[in-house]
């Protein structure tokens, strides 16, 4: 893409900081166990990875037009309630209604983002708390068990025995947006309204309609990550995914996508959910305790945000 | 005579592109009040910036009563006794007008970081007193008027006199452009006041103010003085001519290459326009046709330019494209009726500086490098490279980011944009040349003169009266708002300078 | 030259009036909204359940003390429910308590604010260093606090016996509980802090024109820095206060408070971009969330519904702040 062109020599470094760390990190963990390079822990961290490299390639966008989607975890959390309840009645339409649910969700933030001009943080934050409650309230507080899995145990499958299904779909879910933006004119209406919202809408750029659809595909991830996350847990729950937030946020700028909006990629974003997954997994083998998981992420949100954001647009930071 | 309060000798600043100043010599005696007068982009901003630490010259020297300084600041100028009241205005609206005045140097008036407020209203009370204003000083900046509130600026700007023993140099930035007459001549007795214990430059691009109250004038065009003038007996014409200078070299608007203006159907027709800053604007622009809007700060020229792009909200009025009725509730829906806008801010609205040249000029008009829904490579790289050969524009590649490129070639790839699709007729253009320098401008007026020739009606909000002469064939003048008048302006009988000013003001 | 006064003068009108009718109206609000609930039931009118209210409201209005002065710059932090959990595990670990024999009391108490202090200047300091947005700042330090929360909390539910903290949540005075009179005299320091002094001063200051501040050669990252710890004592006074109600120091003390903070702060008139509102504003707008969330209660509605509640009183009430100024061609992010 011609954006990289415009690379600063700090941005140049930070291209390549998702791939160093993965790399860094598989070495790291061969080293501490030299059982971590097996096919079985393997497939293990590519299918808990799956539902975060989801995740993260959906709110990529929003992040790729300068704004930030907080609900989406919430909003996964809410679509594993709905597959759960409705899978009995509505057996393998349950999926796709729940993404199209899920989808019309994220759209409906980004036109009250759009129309409402709140600050889409705001935005998904009261969101975040909105969905939650109706997952509460539509769940009883509980776990919703699922007895017949038969329309989503696809997904837990194996594709040509090794590859598990999940982390088969992330993959085409992140290659399909990738082509998508290259091919169509929408990568520069994200990149132009990402890096100058107000140069982009005086070359007529649909400046509302990019972020709406930015939501919207946002949402639908989240759906698709819920109907993962199902497949795995035979059970949908009203909290069930709230703690995939920070690591997709996290996944996101540890890619190198700059917070600021429009410099970025759902590439870096997939390496950036690998790095997530492999910390998360990795922390046990070399004897840490999982508790520093969370300070790991609170840390690594800072630092790469700081590494990657665009200098040039932020001379008062609030 | 004793020594200046201030003197520049021989100031440079260049900024990519452009040489802001060229030289500026500046003398400013005590207790004098100096005026400094120019057209937009003549330096006068960059010059005061220098002279109250925000911008540091490339080259020469400020002195302060005979000593050089550097002045990296402004608390660093407020220390050397230099204080700026500037032009929008720089009070912080929530904090009481006492805070205001005092704020960065409460001095006593903040103990151990506890407010002290009887203190600070009589702090306050003491500079107020000074140019005799009878303003609360614990009223809130944003319930006070606008003047009140440049009386505020003023007396916090006169706080600097505590931090020297000298007599203090007060700048006044554009101070009346948003003043209304009664208002002016307050600030004009406190000018007249200040004199008695102050040295004032006093900056305006309304001569007969700037030849009311002050003593001398000195005159800057392109970024260097070009004479002084003592205000007792002069006339604004002399002025005037200083500050335009002769028109250079001999066909620097291209006028030979006029397009004869197209006769029938007016292109655009606007009637009865009104929005929030303009009421009831009504002109046409024929096809081929080169409209120019001149008015001063505030006069609405702007905004009038945005709505029709459907940037701007209107209140009422018609605006027809060929005779059809037009719709413009987006900058999408004028981007479909062929309309084009390059504004004025290049850097912040008109290209997007970390994308490519080739994304930049085709951002517009996907359509034009696009097979279908996709985005075909090919054609746009020869639709790219072909805009870049006809514009001679001057770049590495099309996939260089334009921020690496000359502003005048940032301005060339902004305007093909608009081209790339062959589906232009109206063209908007405000300020198509600020901060390009004279080439630069020469050959966007070329280009301006070659889309009037394939029959694109052009509105252009000009940089200066100079180049809306030069290039109009018409001239709107507009004044609160509203069109004050419409002159012909065509080749050989273009009006002078000082026939639209009169209008302006 | 009038009609250019009049361009200028216009969004000033409109700003005074609009700031007459923020002020008036979450107070108008309120008693409305409590004469409606206090209709409709009539468990909600009882003076035990105002009691209840003004109680359940302490530790919010605390933790929005905090948060206010982080909104007034224009800012925003998340970090409040991390910061509070590290802040209650601590406290629950260093007065008497089951999991070891520490018995610092008050000392504990003094020592778990300050950790809420430093956490709070961890965020500012990333926020005036590193440049990251206060938003993704404070959402990272809110996940730092939870996982040294989880690293204290080592499986093992510390329950305290301190009986002056446990006491401080069940002991009365005038009817109220000690914590509610706490909350009361941090209402009244964060309206002394921000009357009149300059940190309290220069954060509204911030938040109204924070390049004029610059300008006048104040120096505002300290400022900031200082109005962040502010906010973090705040947040470990509640996270003592969080404790002190469940006898036990629980990770997720904080849980939810982050958010319920921003809303009562926002419903109360502060302006998300800043420059308006204050401690006063704030007080009001955790009595209007409590109000509303009991008085549902009350009326029953199921309280999983309010953090739902909540949600969309943000939304409508950012909303109502910025649909004033719409302006055509604005940038919203």
């Amino acid at each position: 893409m011609s954006t990289a062109v415009a690379l600063k020599p700090t941005q140049r470094l930070t291209g390549f900081m998702p791939l160093i760390a993965l790399a860094a990190l598989v070495a790291a963990l061969t080293i501490a166990d030299p059982d971590f390079l097996t096919q079985r822990s393997l497939i293990a961290v590519a299918r808990t990875a799956a539902p975060l490299i989801v995740l993260a390639a959906g709110a990529t966008l929003v992040v790729l037009c300068g704004g930030i989607d907080l609900s989406i975890a919430a909003l996964a959390s809410l679509s594993t309630v709905f597959l759960a309840l409705w899978l009995p009645d509505l057996g393998g339409l349950a999926t796709p209604a729940v993404i199209l649910v899920a989808a019309t969700i994220g759209a409906v933030q980004g036109v009250a983002h759009v129309l409402l001009r709140i600050p889409s943080f705001i935005v998904t934050l009261g969101g975040m708390s909105i969905l939650s409650a109706v997952a509460l309230v539509v769940s009883g507080a509980g776990t919703v068990r699922v007895v017949d899995d038969s329309t989503v145990r696809w997904l837990d499958l194996y594709l040509a025995g090794y590859v598990p299904m999940s982390a088969a779909m992330a993959i085409i879910v992140v290659a399909l947006i990738a082509v998508v933006l290259k091919v169509t004119p929408l990568r520069s209406w994200i990149s132009a309204t990402g890096y100058s919202e107000s140069a982009a809408r005086l070359a007529g750029t649909p400046v509302d309609l990019v972020k709406i659809g930015a939501f919207c595909v946002s949402g639908a991830c989240a759906g698709l990550a819920a109907v993962m996350l199902v497949s795995r847990q035979f059970s949908g729950g009203p909290t069930m995914a709230d703690n995939l937030l920070l690591p997709a946020v996290a996944a996101i700028v540890v890619g190198g996508t700059a917070i600021t909006g429009g410099h970025g990629s759902v590439w870096r974003s997939l390496a950036g959910a690998l790095v997530v997954t492999l910390l998360r997994v990795g922390l046990p083998i070399v004897g840490v305790p999982s508790a520093y998981e969370q300070i790991l992420y609170g840390a690594i949100i800072v630092v790469a945000v700081a590494l990657t954001l665009d200098r040039s647009k932020v001379s008062t930071v609030k | 005579m004793s020594v200046p309060a201030l003197e520049v000798r021989g100031l440079v600043k260049h900024y990519p592109g452009v040489k802001a100043l060229d030289g500026v010599d500046l003398v400013v005696q005590q207790n004098e009040v100096l005026g400094l007068a120019g057209e937009n982009g003549a330096g006068k901003s960059t010059l005061l910036k220098a002279l109250v630490g925000l911008v540091a010259p490339d080259a020469g020297s400020i002195y302060v009563r005979g000593e050089p300084v550097r002045l990296r600041s402004v608390v660093d100028a407020a220390n050397h006794g230099i204080g700026m009241v500037f032009q929008e205005q720089s009070l912080v609206p929530n904090l009481t007008a006492a805070e205001n005045i005092v704020l960065g140097s409460e001095g006593p008036a903040v103990r151990r970081g506890v407010y002290r407020w009887e203190v600070m209203r009589r702090l306050a009370q003491e500079q107020l007193d000074k140019i005799g204003s009878p303003i609360d000083p614990l009223a809130r900046t944003d319930s006070l008027s606008f003047a009140d509130r440049q009386m505020v600026e003023i007396a916090k700007v006169l706080r600097i006199e505590e931090r020297t023993q000298h007599p203090p140099v007060v700048i006044l930035d554009e101070p009346t452009s948003v003043l209304e007459s009664k208002e002016i001549d307050t600030l004009f007795a406190q000018i007249r006041r200040l004199r008695e214990f102050a040295t004032v430059i006093f900056v305006s691009h309304r001569l007969d103010e700037v030849l009311d109250v002050c003593d001398r004038v000195s005159v800057l065009r392109g970024g260097q003085s070009v004479g002084e003038v003592a205000t007792a007996g002069a006339v604004p014409r002399e002025l005037h001519r200083m500050m335009i200078g002769s028109t250079g070299s001999d066909d620097h608007y291209h006028e030979n290459a006029a397009a004869t203006v197209g006769s029938e159907q007016p292109r655009l027709s606007v009637r009865g326009l009104s929005g929030t800053t303009f009421q009831d604007i009504s002109f046409d622009v024929a096809p081929g046709e080169i409209v120019s809007i001149v008015g001063v700060h505030g006069s609405g020229r702007e905004d009038v330019c945005r709505a029709l792009f459907g940037a701007e909200p209107t209140t009422a009025g018609e605006i027809r494209m060929d005779g059809k009725k037009i719709d413009l509730p987006s900058t999408r829906a004028a981007c479909a009726a062929g309309i084009g806008y390059v504004p004025a801010e290049r850097k912040l609205e008109g290209m997007v500086g970390a994308m490519s040249v080739a994304e930049n000029m085709t951002l517009a008009k996907q359509q034009a490098r696009c097979a279908g829904p996709f985005v075909a490579p090919k054609k746009q790289a020869t639709l790219v490279d072909s805009w870049i050969r006809r514009l001679s524009i001057r770049t590495p590649g099309r996939d260089t980011a334009i921020q690496r490129l000359s502003g005048g070639n940032q301005q060339k790839v902004v305007l093909a944009r608009w081209l790339v699709a062959g589906d232009i007729r109206l063209l908007l253009l405000d300020h198509p040349t600020r901060g390009l320098d004279i080439g630069a401008r020469s050959e966007v007026y070329r280009l301006m003169r070659e889309l009037a020739a394939t029959g694109v009606a052009t509105v252009l909000l000009a940089d200066s009266l100079e180049e809306a002469i030069g290039m109009a064939d018409r001239i709107l003048v507009m004044n609160d708002g509203r069109v004050a008048t419409e002159v012909a302006c065509p080749n050989g009988a273009k009006p002078s300078p000082l026939d639209l000013v009169k209008e302006m003001v | 030259m009038t009609v250019t006064s009049e361009v200028v003068n216009a969004p000033r009108r409109q700003s005074r009036r609009g700031a007459s009718f923020r002020d008036a109206g979450p107070p108008v609000a309120l008693i409305v909204i409590f004469l409606i609930f206090a209709a409709l039931s009539p468990q909600f009118r009882s003076t035990d359940n105002v009691q209840n209210i003004v109680d359940a409201a302490a530790v919010l209005a605390v933790v929005t003390c905090g948060i206010t002065f982080v909104l007034m710059m224009g800012s925003i932090d998340l970090s409040a429910a991390g910061v509070m959990g590290a802040c209650a595990l601590t406290v629950s670990l260093l007065v008497a308590n089951n999991r070891n024999d520490n018995d610092f009391g008050l000392l504990g108490i003094a020592v778990a604010v300050l950790l809420g202090c430093a956490f709070g200047c961890v965020s500012g300091l990333a926020l005036v260093l590193l440049k990251v947005p206060s938003f993704m700042a404070t959402l990272g330090m809110s996940a730092v606090g939870l996982g040294v929360a989880t690293l204290m909390f080592a499986g093992v539910q510390p329950n305290i016996s301190d009986t002056m903290v446990k006491g401080l949540a069940i002991e009365r005075f005038l009817g109220f509980s000690y914590l509610t009179w706490i909350a009361a005299v941090c209402i009244l320091v964060g309206w002394l802090i921000q009357r009149y002094t300059r940190l309290g001063r220069y954060a509204f200051a911030i938040g109204g024109a924070e390049e004029v501040l610059l300008l006048s050669g104040v120096k505002v990252n300290p400022y900031k820095v200082a109005v962040f710890a502010l906010a973090g004592a705040f947040y470990g006074l509640g996270g003592v206060m969080v404790t002190s109600q469940l006898g036990a120091g629980l990770v997720q003390a904080g849980d939810g408070y982050d958010f319920s903070a921003i809303t009562a702060a926002v419903v109360g008139g502060t302006l998300l971009t800043g420059g308006r509102g204050g401690i006063l504003h704030s007080a009001v707008g955790v009595m209007l969330v409590m109000v509303l969330t009991n008085g549902l209660v009350q009326i029953g509605v199921s309280p999983y519904w309010q953090g739902g509640v909540e949600g969309l009183i943000v939304v409508a009430a950012v909303a109502a702040a910025v649909i004033p100024q719409r302006r055509r061609n604005q940038v919203v992010k």
